[in-house]
């Protein structure tokens, strides 16, 4: 069984061909059997282009961590589509979700998710490492001066505070050069000056980089630094805003419920 | 805060399992033998009866009672550890360092008293066993009935309960410690009172005589704290190996790093491979020995002679497969307690194959350190013991019974460490990074 399907394009031409860094079609994730079962993802279709910067918002409960694990191959729809820079994800086993993961998604976490036993430098490249990809040491220390953490090499995660631990993650996100970064409320640990610096980051991986960005929150202000934010409600798409605001995404966030029956 | 204790004890019985095996297994050992001393002390014993079973209680109950210590503390010391981020959510809720010590004290001496308590039943049959066998051997009078008394509660209790409170006093109060600058000096210490008194005890092996019936305890004594002493040195010895130790591919890579940043945890995983090597490596070979010189001595091969040796087989037996399920246990909560740092290892990017992959790299780097530093420390108690009870410098029997010990210390240690971390990484990696609920 071919657990990785290639489309239409070769492997050379991965991260160049595709307009469309991220595509999702109808899909659904529900846990639980039975009169239990919580339907967390309900047929979800959207398509991300390439460089942009997204907010993925909605109250507790509609599906966004879920929606992000489903895209990273963190976790298995039960039905649909994911398809990352043109290259669909078939399921398989672990190790082939891993492999697929590792080579084409960054993944930035809401508890950091550093190994505490490794320095700075040695959890930033711990994704090539596992991937058997060299390591260019000057590219390596030039991310981690971006990140403000070029004086930082050697400490360990617990010698760092949240926003510099925030920053390694990044960094370790960025190493591996993937066309998409996915982040699960990178802020959500993190007081709003250190919160400031992880969000203007993650533009700077859009504008500079030409990463495309996904980000979940609660937060309308995090929010507010993305190009546009797709609102969730029950597992479903309940709508979009381009160019938003902290006032605007706070305002339709607290309408949200009258959206969700409409549908988009 | 004892309330407390008793609480989580109750409704998390599955956590304290290896606590509670540990302590069981130990008492059921050190009273086991020490029933012996009850019985001898019965009224009614002849002398001859009565002595086989105070040196047999004295030399093998002694040198057992302080392998039950140091094995029960170095798992107690490992189920502290793995429970760093509960205590440091108590801390952050307000409990002061004096609760949290009465709090992880209470619980290992709840646990292992509990223990203790169901290690009676089976001590009382396992010494009735033992019994049966010295008299089925001849040495001691089979009118002799067997009894269970003070001697067996007190030492059973007493060391069990000493070695869990200790061990967790010591625990909780290094993982309450900031890091800091000097510390380790009590280690230091304790590491270089166990190597010296190991060396006494080794020694004085040659103030006695050949025939002495206790020549035995001198050389297992001084082969458990040399042990012990190799234990808590392993951790420097493990730093510098890992230095330059060319494991291939990314998961050595990564047990490289991993290991070297925990070298000081791993010593307590050391401590009952090491006692294990070296108790099966000294106590089988000294037998061995004791057994051809009694042959060479030119008594006849009587049935008894073959009973003497079953029995002393038989007790030996006992010791070294306590080390093994010590050994097994230790490991076994060691690896558990792991399963958040290898879902952080997958969400970087490892495959489970590659997690095993460092899992088994850091198993080999153990195996390789326990077997070496155990053999050292066994070999240490062998030698005099042969040059006094012989005229030789070594044993003249092969290899054969050191390679099996090394065969059964590497599958103990690579079987336990691979099934649990197997275990622990067929959880989703998000669900195994989460908190423990």
């Amino acid at each position: 069984m071919t657990m990785i399907r290639r489309r239409d394009r070769r492997a050379s031409e991965r991260g160049t061909g595709s307009a469309e860094a991220l595509r999702l079609v109808k899909v659904s994730r529900t846990y639980g059997s039975g009169d239990r079962a919580v339907t967390a993802l309900d047929e979800v279709t959207f398509s991300l282009a390439r460089g942009t910067f997204t907010a993925v918002m909605g109250p507790s409960g509609s599906g966004k961590s879920t929606l992000l694990q489903c895209a990273a191959g963190l976790d298995r729809p039960d039905s649909g589509i994911v398809v990352v820079d043109g290259t669909e994800m078939t399921g398989g086993g672990e190790a082939e979700l891993t492999r697929f993961r590792r080579s084409r998604v960054g993944f930035v976490f809401q508890q950091y998710n550093l190994l505490d036993t490794l320095t700075v430098a040695q959890n930033t490249v711990l994704p090539l490492k596992l991937a058997r990809r060299p390591v260019d040491r000057a590219r390596v220390r030039e991310i981690l001066t971006a990140v403000g953490l070029g004086d930082r090499l050697g400490h360990r995660p617990d010698e760092l505070s949240g926003g510099q631990r925030q920053r390694v993650a990044i960094a370790r996100a960025l190493v591996t050069e993937p066309s998409v970064i996915l982040a699960d409320e990178p802020t959500g640990a993190l007081d709003t000056r250190s919160a400031r610096e992880v969000l203007l980051l993650l533009q700077d991986a859009v504008r500079v980089h030409g990463r495309t960005v996904v980000m979940v929150t609660h937060d309308p202000v995090a929010a507010s630094y993305a190009d546009s934010v797709l609102f969730l409600a029950d597992g479903r798409i309940a709508g979009e805003m381009r160019r938003p605001t902290a006032d605007a995404v706070a305002e339709r966030l607290a309408h949200l419920g009258d959206d969700a029956l409409t549908g988009v | 805060m004892l309330a407390l204790a008793l609480r989580s004890v109750r409704r998390r019985p599955g956590s304290f399992a290896a606590t509670l095996l540990s302590a069981f297994l130990g008492a059921l050992v050190v009273m086991t033998f020490n029933s012996l001393h009850d019985t001898a002390g019965a009224p009614g014993v002849d002398a001859v009866s009565a002595e086989t079973l105070t040196t047999a209680a004295g030399v093998v109950g002694g040198y057992g009672t302080l392998l039950v210590l140091f094995a029960v503390a170095s798992t107690l010391t490992v189920n502290v550890r793995r429970r760093t981020a509960e205590m440091d959510l108590l801390r952050c809720s307000g409990a002061t360092p004096a609760q949290l010590g009465r709090m992880v004290v209470g619980e290992a001496v709840a646990v292992s008293l509990a223990g203790a308590l169901l290690a009676i039943g089976p001590a009382v049959l396992g010494g009735r066993v033992l019994l049966g066998l010295f008299q089925d051997s001849g040495q001691v009078a089979g009118s002799v009935d067997h009894s269970f008394g003070p001697v067996a509660l007190v030492s059973g209790f007493g060391i069990t309960l000493f070695a869990a409170a200790g061990a967790a006093f010591l625990a909780v109060r290094r993982a309450g410690r900031e890091r800091r600058p000097g510390k380790g000096r009590a280690r230091a210490y304790l590491t270089g009172a166990a190597l010296l008194l190991g060396a006494a005890s080794v020694c004085s092996t040659f103030a006695f005589t050949a025939t002495a019936e206790a020549l035995m305890a001198p050389a297992a004594y001084g082969s458990i704290l040399l042990a012990v002493g190799f234990a808590l040195l392993s951790a420097n010895v493990l730093r510098a190996v890992l230095g330059r130790l060319p494991l291939p591919g990314p998961s050595g890579y990564l047990a490289v790093r991993l290991m070297r940043q925990r070298a000081d945890q791993l010593s307590g995983v050391l401590m009952p491979l090491i006692l294990f090597v070296g108790m099966a490596t000294v106590t089988l070979h000294v037998q061995a020995v004791e057994n051809d010189a009694i042959e060479a001595s030119g008594v006849p091969k009587s049935v008894d002679a073959k009973n003497l040796e079953t029995l002393n087989l038989t007790v030996v037996g006992i010791i070294v497969v306590f080390c093994c399920v010590m050994l097994v246990n230790s490991l076994y909560a060691a690896t558990t307690y792991r399963r958040g740092e290898f879902g952080r290892q997958r969400l970087a990017g490892a495959t489970p194959h590659q997690v095993l992959g460092v899992v088994a790299a850091e198993s080999l780097v153990l195996t390789v350190t326990g077997v070496v530093c155990g053999t050292v420390a066994g070999l240490a108690g062998i030698i005099p013991f042969t040059v006094v009870r012989t005229d030789s410098v070594l044993p003249d029997r092969g290899p054969g019974i050191w390679l099996g010990i090394v065969a059964v210390a590497a599958a103990a240690t690579m079987a336990t460490s691979l099934l649990t971390a197997r275990r622990a990484v067929s959880t989703p990696a998000v669900e195994a990074v989460a908190p423990a609920a």
